[in-house]
């Protein structure tokens, strides 16, 4: 018989929430102790989700909750039931590319990778509310990223992009191949 | 398989804030409340403290998150965010401009939609922008228990660092404030190295009003006079009190008396006479940006 760790010595209760993940509906059981991350990431699969520090300081794991950016390492997955949540995967229907992605191909912004989905979220978040933001206004709606490539100065070029796409109307792309 | 936390806890989540009080009145101090989380969390995944069981505050946001004047007062409800007082009315009142200041250097965008007004002065960081600014405001606290309400001036509110003038079962609902009047204007510098997601070698915050030249009323706090929690610089305060506005009774000023009542410590991030140094430095510039407030007007 498998080791079920869950069974042998966590007397926990599950807790069993809805999570509107991306427009689709999660029931979901969770643990009291459980981030939003880790029910993402593991119960739920989305793992564009990263987590980098785990505590609140690279913003990898960034997504929106009810439209406000928040840290999902930081957020216990029951603070977030019945909340809509946006990670990367959800920017742009199925196949197709959102403007924030567009952007960071176009620019070749990413390097390894890592900081992209929370880069994307918090652009998206910067858009959302102003599509015509400054360069000023770029570097402190990223100023909680980090990207240990150092690609900052493409990332700042590809929001600056990205917002020219949403300017001109331009929010979904198709994939090319 | 999918948490890093080493002690494992349990979460209530009140549905009111009657309800909440009932929690902490028969649980007392098994149960840690928590606001936005932003602190808690990262000290349990610390292991800093041990928590039994958390009191999720989110659910009451809808009662306790707002700003309003009231009575002659400011109310700033404990649960309101960083972001909810950014896009308030407060930050553009020049009397308040010291709140702009904080909300730009505080954190990250995505920590300040977390981070509550409450929860900034009921950690009991000295390192509490939210706090060293209130300070110059004379605010009060207001405590909430089933027993009723408490009210205690935010200047006895800190016992030490990370205690506070807080029952087990008692709940921070709000923070409050006299209006200033309107020859006054405060300020808030906190230096580091950058300018976003810094803690901050120094806080220096600063509340001036002005009769002509003559400083009519003046309050200064730091993140740390001798003792770890944000405290006024009495001495130094009495001191430019009824004098003229001028660098020199400024210079004097920090030169002379904060010397007298301010001691600091070295740690790894900066040497005690380096946040000597800059208390002077930003104290001189807090006041000189709280001047110029008044006078823009």
């Amino acid at each position: 018989m498998a080791f079920d760790p869950s069974k042998s010595w966590d007397t926990y209760p599950d807790i069993e929430i809805t999570l509107n993940v991306n427009g689709k509906n999660y029931k979901v059981k969770v643990k009291p102790y459980e981030r939003l991350i880790d029910v993402l990431r593991y119960k739920l699969g989305f793992t564009g989700v990263k987590e980098g520090c785990g505590r609140g300081e690279c913003g990898a794991c960034v997504v929106l909750m009810d439209g406000e950016l928040v840290p999902s390492c930081l957020v216990l997955a029951v603070r977030a039931n019945g909340k809509k949540i946006i990670t990367v995967e959800g920017l742009a229907p199925e196949g197709k590319l959102h403007a924030v992605q567009k952007a960071f191909l176009d620019t070749f912004a990413v390097q390894c990778g890592f900081c992209f989905p929370g880069f994307a979220i918090a652009i998206k978040h910067l858009l959302d509310k102003n599509p015509n933001p400054s360069e000023e206004e770029i570097k402190e709606a990223l100023s909680g990223n980090l990207c240990r490539c150092g690609s900052y100065y493409r990332l700042i070029k590809a929001a600056k992009l990205a917002s020219e796409y949403v300017r001109q109307g331009k929010i979904y792309f198709d994939v090319k191949r | 398989m999918s948490t890093i936390f080493i002690h494992r806890f349990d979460v209530v989540q009140p549905s009111s804030l009657e309800e909440a009080l009932k929690i902490l009145a028969e649980e007392g101090e098994s149960v840690t409340p928590m606001a936005g989380g932003t602190d808690v969390m990262i000290l349990i995944r610390d292991g800093v403290i041990k928590v039994k069981k958390i009191l999720d505050l989110w659910p009451l946001r809808s009662q306790l998150s707002y700003i309003k004047r009231e009575d002659g007062y400011v109310k700033i409800g404990a649960l309101t965010t960083v972001t909810e007082l950014e896009k308030s009315w407060l930050v553009n009142d020049k009397r308040y401009a010291g709140f702009r200041d904080v909300i730009i250097g505080f954190a990250t965008p995505y920590l300040r939609s977390l981070a509550t007004v409450g929860g900034n002065i009921g950690t009991g960081h000295p390192l509490s922008d939210i706090g060293v600014l209130l300070l110059t405001l004379d605010a009060e606290v207001v405590l909430l228990s089933a027993d009723g309400e408490r009210i205690v001036p935010l200047k006895e509110f800190y016992l030490g660092k990370r205690k506070i003038n807080r029952k087990p079962n008692e709940l921070i609902t709000e923070v409050r404030f006299k209006e200033a009047p309107g020859n006054s204007s405060t300020a808030f510098i906190k230096f580091d190295r950058r300018r976003g997601h810094s803690m901050g070698y120094v806080l220096v915050a600063a509340y001036l009003a002005l009769k002509g030249n003559v400083i009519e009323d003046v309050k200064i706090a730091f993140d740390s006079i001798g003792r770890p929690y944000p405290e006024r610089a009495v001495k130094t305060e009495s001191f430019l009190k009824g004098k003229e506005f001028s660098l020199e009774n400024i210079r004097k000023a920090y030169n002379e008396v904060l010397p007298t009542e301010m001691s600091r410590i070295s740690d790894y991030r900066a040497s005690a006479e380096y946040r000597l140094d800059l208390s002077k430095v930003l104290m001189k510039r807090a006041l000189l940006r709280a001047k110029e407030r008044i006078e823009s007007r």
